[in-house]
């Protein structure tokens, strides 16, 4: 196409082609297609799990601890005879659902915070935010530490920990969206045809403040799983013989050591695969936006 | 000699899943020395072709044909030589031009930087030159602006700027793509004859593109009008405006409002979208003259006979002259003289509300209402015109209740918006319930328009308010479908897949589905393409007709009042300088920013006559303020110290008033002025 371009005075007929019309969001499609089957497939491995495994989650088989992959042990055991393949496949239920419903508590009580700062403005706004800037001042995972440790361990207080230390995010970013979306003329239209404040936020302002929460959340459910397993690892997560990604790895940490790979690298390289999806969906995500926008 | 030839250009945008022919054969010129205006509605080609002239053809693009600028084809130039070639072979003035100057350079060294890569100078002689090029383009203290920034810059100045930038370069052409949209008519006018100018002194080709004819046809020598893509005419500026023989060319001016009064016509049907270099005439489906040629072959460009450079794409040339300067029908004011005979309670009272924006840091504020004081009764339609910054979109807030009066009262059909001495500041249910009997219609038709409610959503909002049941709101909101003859289906759509004509006529659907006793229009057409303008104003003039109604319609165009209301205010900074009937404020103007914003106000057919009447300005509008005495003293060619320290209150002239002491003796000396300039 370059060629075309410096021929002087070629034929007229001959059409002058300008490339780049022809990439507008289709690498970003391929994103996202690539993070979405990679975590169908992770998804449908916890679903499946029992399928998939002879092994149960918590089965020991004393005869056998610490053998190496092959045999009746797919990715061998670890110290306690419990089976590494079968503990990767039923931590994905644990590590997938916690980061979920980490993530969906945090975009909710964010989103709900967002908004309400953002359209009364005023004193409301000023104690919210102000409240925001304390979460935020700590660096998340020393913040998320030192929740955990508060709350103690259990399901439950991981998802609220988790959701803790992500909600300001989503509070700052719904009340900035909300900032300016009230601006513009359709929010006056709404509230001159009489809808009342709570009217104007849940039909109007909601809805177009979402933008931005659909493209962070999936990145952030990558970073929810770090997190736990980061929590997990330090032994403030879920704690043993529960499986979990991060437990497990810091369980194998000793006998990695010792040339047993297979305690550690499985759920490490699970967890790898977990966060690549995640990522892959959001910035794909991202960049269709960005795409749409120009 | 010609400096920039286009020979049946063409270029089809092809991207994945849609492609558009942008243009199609397009062929003209520009010579040395010569204004040539490119007219037509928005996606007609005027933007291309202009990409295609500076070398920016968007991705996917496939041209065919010639763009030559002297000796080369700029279709086919790499890009060292194109680097040359914008700048010093073509400079482009931009419609958005506080977007197009950097914001952290000064102007002064944004210039100084063109001259330095363009015309090879350096220091002290760059800036030189640079002050010399502000005083030029009309830049008052050339020297202090230099370190100005953009963002303190107005949008005239910025234009002005802009102007200077493009010439600094000394280009052969100079392309300005809608330099003026977005200022007021009293700048519009400056603007357009920095451009004659750069033409006159300096013998550059100019090409000037503008989706208004009117407007650019003064400064014009030739015009081209663009259709789909298609050039459908192009001649000479004075025949093609005087007697336009292209059916969409008619159709153009006849759309345009006229400050004289000649009644607007309006063009159903909107302009398509084509995917191919079309085969028949592109306008066949709204032209009132198509046959079966038309849409079957595609009209060859042909001269006009005996017309000279004038030529044409069509089979049936229209020969009767356009009706312009026809007197305007006399119904207002049978109208008029109705409502004084039995008046009816008002609908709306304004009493002498003042409005001040506080700034948010220092004690300062912006005063944006000052004393105006308005009543209007039922079936009523007040006009309200005025320049950027005078307070229109502030009065359609307060009438709204969407900003609150810093002292006065505002009462919409017998009820208060806002606090009064002595009754309680209506809240909650009451205040929304009050809110709905005045509605408001958007400048903007689809930013009014929530993105993600669909359209019935939006229209029956109004009716949710009420309290209405599911099955009521239906049958209203279908029953004022049928009456903005828009289809059923639209009601499932999204802002975003309407065209602006449409999003529109939602809007004017959800203002009168709840039956409100005020409808406030607020630049209802100013963001709408002209052809569509007209089926608009249409639908405004019937709504506004209604007699248990009254509008209030505001507008910076003149012209578009004049059609249909039977008053009119003039706002200036915050105040009324003039109010009156409609036909007695156009045809008698009494203040002297009412006589300028006429006399700045383009007109279509000869304009004889009312020129020598016009009272030109001395200043722009930021340069002015209104801390003491008259708001317009400091920019008035008639102002003494009396105006500069006395307050200007309406005083009765005739049937109108006029916030001016010098009314009686104005024709005077504006006679005196019009012989000595």
């Amino acid at each position: 196409m370059a060629e075309l371009r410096t021929v002087p005075g070629g034929p007229a007929a001959a059409p002058v082609v300008v490339p780049g019309g022809d990439r507008d969001g289709r690498f970003a499609s391929r994103m996202i297609i690539a993070g979405a089957s990679i975590l169908s497939v992770v998804a449908l491995a916890a679903v499946f799990a029992p399928l998939l495994s002879q092994w149960g989650e918590t089965e020991i088989d004393a005869a056998n601890t610490l053998v190496a992959p092959g045999g009746s042990h797919l990715l061998g055991t670890d110290g306690n005879g419990m089976d590494i393949w079968s503990r990767v496949l039923y931590a994905a239920r644990l590590d997938l659902g916690i980061a979920l419903a980490a993530v969906a508590l945090a975009v909710v009580v964010g989103t709900l915070l967002g908004l309400v700062a953002g359209y009364f403005g005023g004193w409301l706004d000023d104690v919210l935010m102000r409240v925001v800037d304390i979460f935020q001042s700590f660096p998340t995972f020393i913040l998320a530490l030192a929740v955990a440790a508060l709350l103690g361990n259990g399901t439950i207080n991981l998802i609220v920990t988790i959701a803790a230390v992500n909600a300001p995010a989503y509070a700052r970013l719904v009340r900035a969206e909300v900032r300016s979306l009230r601006e513009l003329p359709f929010v006056d239209a709404a509230i001159t045809s009489g809808a009342s404040p709570a009217g104007v936020l849940w039909r109007h302002l909601l809805p177009n403040s979402l933008t931005p929460v659909r493209v962070i959340a999936p990145l952030n459910c990558g970073w929810a799983m770090l997190t736990l397993a980061g929590l997990s690892f330090l032994g403030l997560g879920v704690s043993i013989p529960e499986a979990e990604w991060g437990a497990m790895i810091s369980l194998g940490a000793a006998d990695v050591v010792g040339g047993r790979w297979w305690t550690s690298v499985p759920p490490g390289l699970a967890l790898f695969v977990c966060v690549l999806g995640f990522s892959l969906l959001g910035e794909g995500l991202q960049d269709r936006a960005n795409a749409k926008r120009r | 000699m010609t400096v920039l030839s286009i020979e049946n250009l063409s270029v089809t945008i092809r991207r994945p899943g849609r492609q558009v022919a942008a243009l199609s054969g397009v062929s003209f010129a520009v010579r040395p020395g010569e204004v040539v205006g490119l007219v037509g509605e928005s996606g007609g080609g005027k933007s291309m072709v202009a990409r295609a002239v500076v070398g920016l053809l968007p991705g996917g693009s496939h041209a065919t044909g010639r763009v030559r600028l002297g000796d080369s084809d700029v279709l086919r130039m790499d890009d060292a030589a194109l680097a040359a070639h914008r700048g010093r072979g073509v400079a482009i003035c931009f419609q958005n031009p506080r977007g197009a100057l950097s914001p952290t350079r000064t102007i002064g060294k944004q210039l100084v930087d063109r001259l330095a890569t363009h015309q090879d100078m350096s220091g002290d002689r760059a800036r030189e030159a640079a002050r010399e090029l502000f005083e030029t383009v009309g830049i008052r203290s050339a020297q202090r602006r230099l370190d100005a920034y953009a963002h303190e810059l107005s949008g005239g100045m910025a234009q002005r700027v802009m102007i200077s930038l493009a010439t600094g370069c000394a280009p052969e052409l100079l392309i300005a793509d809608e330099p003026t949209t977005g200022l007021d008519v009293t700048l519009t006018r400056e603007i357009l004859r920095q451009f004659r100018h750069a033409a006159d002194t300096d013998g550059r080709g100019v090409l000037l593109i503008s989706h208004d004819l009117a407007s650019i046809a003064e400064v014009c020598d030739r015009v081209v009008v663009l259709y789909a893509g298609t050039v459908v005419e192009s001649g000479p500026a004075a025949q093609v405006l005087r007697e336009p023989a292209h059916p969409y060319t008619r159709a153009l001016l006849r759309s345009v409002p006229d400050v004289g009064g000649r009644p607007v016509v309006a063009t159903p049907g909107a302009m398509p979208l084509l995917t191919q270099e079309p085969d028949n005439c592109p306008f066949v489906a709204r032209c009132a003259h198509a046959d079966r040629t038309c849409s079957t072959r595609r009209p060859p460009t042909a001269p006009v006979p005996g017309g000279g450079e004038w030529s044409l794409a069509c089979f049936h040339p229209q020969t009767r002259p356009l009706d312009a300067g026809t007197p305007p029908p006399p119904a207002a004011e049978e109208k008029g003289a109705e409502t004084g005979a039995n008046p009816k309670p008002a609908v709306l009272e304004v009493e002498d509300a003042h409005v001040v924006y506080r700034s948010r840091f220092g004690s300062g504020g912006h005063h944006a209402l000052r004393g105006v004081t308005l009543r209007l009764a039922p079936g009523e339609t007040l006009g309200v015109v005025g320049e950027s910054g005078c307070g229109k979109s502030t009065l359609a807030k307060l009438v709204m209740g969407l900003v609150a009066p810093t002292s006065g009262t505002v009462t919409v059909a017998g009820r208060a918006l806002v606090g009064q001495p002595g009754r309680p500041r209506p809240r909650g249910r009451a205040l929304r319930r009050a809110r709905t009997r005045a509605q408001l219609v958007f400048q903007d038709p689809i930013g009014s328009l929530s993105p993600r409610r669909t359209v019935g959503d939006s229209i029956a909002e109004p009716l949710r308010a009420a309290g209405l049941s599911p099955a009521q709101r239906e049958e209203r909101v279908t029953a004022v479908l049928d009456r903005m003859e828009l289809d059923r289906s639209i009601l499932k759509r999204y802002p975003h897949e309407l065209s602006g004509g449409q999003a529109q006529r939602v809007g004017i659907a959800r203002a009168l589905v709840g039956e409100p006793d005020l409808i406030v229009f607020d630049e209802p057409t100013s963001a709408l393409d002209v052809t569509v303008q007209a089926q608009i104003l249409d639908v405004i003039a019937d709504v506004a007709a209604d007699a248990d109604r009254a509008s209030v319609f505001i507008s910076h165009d003149l012209a578009t009042v004049r059609g249909f209301a039977d008053r009119v205010v003039v706002l200036y900074l915050g105040r009324v300088v003039e109010e009156g009937p409609v036909d007695v404020v156009f045809d008698t103007p009494r203040h002297p920013y009412t006589r300028a914003l006429l006399g700045s106000a383009p007109r279509l057919g000869p304009t004889t006559g009312s020129d020598g009447e016009a009272v030109e300005l001395v200043k722009d509008l930021e340069e002015a303020d209104a801390a003491t005495g008259c708001p317009l003293a400091a920019r008035c060619p008639f102002a003494t110290g009396r105006c500069r320290t006395e307050q200007q209150e309406l005083q009765s002239y005739g049937e109108s008033r006029a916030a001016c002491w010098r009314v009686p003796e104005l024709p005077a000396l504006i006679g005196r002025q019009a012989v000595t300039p």
